[in-house]
């Protein structure tokens, strides 16, 4: 019995020391892109979209940075999200969202008006849009639109948000000029702010999956946070004023504005 | 038949010497400007500076190429649009303009040079370096602190650097005076160790210009 009950607490204590071991990311390498400078992308369980701001167009590539498509006649295109196959493209220039399929572009019907959305995410019926200009979230749950947010430093409020992500029960949002990360729950409320402490200087971009992680626009970095705030990583190999990131297959992928090119972390 | 003929190719003339001339029309009514635009670094900057462009009463085709900083657009010629009118709006988003060129309509150029100011013999002997802290952030921070310091008499050389915060200044002391120096940059926002600079300034930068500020 007492072997047992030894094996058992072995066991035990194996499983709690594997689930503390930190997920750090190695950095792997860079890859190169055609002339792209990129704001935001997703991926659509095949290739990247990237949202190439200063040349007006979303450039679809392989995961080797290798251009496959090009789409023009965006104006000023930003923090992107797939969905259903769906490209959700905000338009920065034209206060408008516009919805690619199928090769086919067609305005999101809103009864808000934009100033500047700089991103997007959504997850079957609800949709969240970073209102830059206005410094709010705009935040369909399915069945109606909610607004949240608004100038200013506090807690609560907002300074030119960049890129949103929701999540089974909360709303990320990247507050880029607050210079953090501030979480909302769905009815507007926040509950949290994120990184402030880490002398961010623009957080352009975010990616929540267990962990939190953020784009340091002018410090080249990248952090990750667990979900109480805590840094437990920060990773500059190869970042050239990154704007936005995701995690696909145990990689790190973040796309470099200035750099012209996609770093790659390992985990 | 014959008549039906030259009436038809009349009323095609006329239509097609009118749809010219109100094309070109459309072209002589329009003044072109270039305006070369220093420290572009942060898109969603640069992309808002497009963007208040465009809310300018009768502007068309403004473009920002972000390789170059060059912004273009074109204005209607009967308001005779200033260099003074493109450069207060530049200044108004944060930017720091160094080239403006307007092509009227006629085909007039009128052009300015920021980076000219009238020479003034320095006195060698009398020159002497100091570097001194400057808040800022950004590239557009640079060009505007390296700017406004250019542009004191005085100075020879004005250097910021991003990381260290530092600003590395060669300059006459005959002419001016080191305190001088910081609260001519504290008047475009940006804090030295010895002059704030105005809330009113400060609060106008552009967003990613916005450094923490210390306690005054």
């Amino acid at each position: 019995m007492k072997k047992i009950m030894l094996s058992f607490g072995i066991l035990l204590g194996l499983l709690v020391a594997c689930q503390k071991t930190p997920k750090t990311f190695k950095y792997q390498q860079n890859v190169a892109l055609d002339k792209v400078s990129p704001i935001g992308f997703d991926y659509d369980g095949k290739s990247f979209w990237i949202a190439d701001g200063d040349h007006n167009r979303l450039v679809k590539t392989d995961l080797n940075g290798k251009t496959l498509e090009v789409q023009d006649g965006f104006k000023r295109p930003m923090h992107l999200a797939i969905d259903q196959q769906k490209v959700y493209v905000p338009e920065y220039g034209s206060d408008t969202i516009q919805i690619v399929e199928n090769q086919q572009k067609k305005a999101l019907e809103l009864s808000d008006s934009l100033d500047a959305p700089a991103g997007i995410d959504v997850i079957d019926k609800e949709i969240a849009i970073a209102d830059f200009y206005n410094h709010r979230i705009l935040y369909f749950n399915g069945s109606q639109w909610l607004s949240f947010g608004k100038e200013g430093k506090k807690q609560g409020e907002l300074y030119y948000p960049t890129d949103v992500q929701i999540t089974s029960n909360k709303i990320y949002v990247a507050d880029a000029y607050n210079n953090r990360v501030q979480v909302f729950d769905k009815q507007g409320k926040s509950l949290q702010t994120i990184g402030f402490k880490e002398g961010i200087n623009a957080a352009t971009g975010i990616f929540i999956e267990d962990d939190i992680y953020v784009t340091d626009f002018e410090n080249n970095r990248i952090l990750i946070f667990d979900q109480e705030g805590n840094l437990l990583q920060e990773l500059k190999e190869g970042l050239n004023k990154p704007t936005d990131l995701l995690i696909l297959n145990d990689q790190l992928f973040v796309c470099n504005y200035k750099g012209q090119s996609l770093s790659i972390f390992k985990r | 038949m014959k008549k039906l003929i030259i009436i038809i190719s009349l009323i095609a003339s006329i239509f097609t010497i009118s749809t010219f001339d109100t094309s070109a029309q459309t072209k002589k009514d329009r003044d072109q400007v270039q305006v070369t635009v220093e420290g572009l670094g942060c898109p969603f900057c640069a992309y808002g500076l497009e963007k208040k462009f465009q809310e300018l009463k009768g502007i068309k085709n403004v473009q920002i190429e972000m390789e170059t900083g060059i912004m273009t657009f074109d204005f209607p010629a009967d308001k005779a649009i200033a260099i003074e009118t493109i450069e207060t709006q530049v200044d108004k988003a944060g930017y720091t303009a160094i080239a403006t060129e307007i092509t009227r309509y006629d085909g007039t150029i009128i052009n300015a040079n920021q980076e000219e100011k009238p020479h003034i013999e320095l006195t060698e002997e009398a020159i002497i370096e100091n570097t001194f802290a400057v808040s800022g952030n950004c590239d557009m921070c640079k060009s505007r602190i390296e700017k406004t310091a250019s542009n004191i008499e005085g100075i020879r050389l004005a250097e910021w650097d991003k990381e260290s915060k530092m600003l590395k200044i060669e300059y006459d002391t005959t002419l001016v005076t080191l305190q001088n120096i910081q609260e001519r940059i504290a008047t475009v926002g940006h804090d030295t160790e010895s002059a704030f600079a105005p809330d009113s300034v400060y609060q106008k930068l552009p967003m990613c210009c916005q450094y923490e500020r210390k306690e005054k």
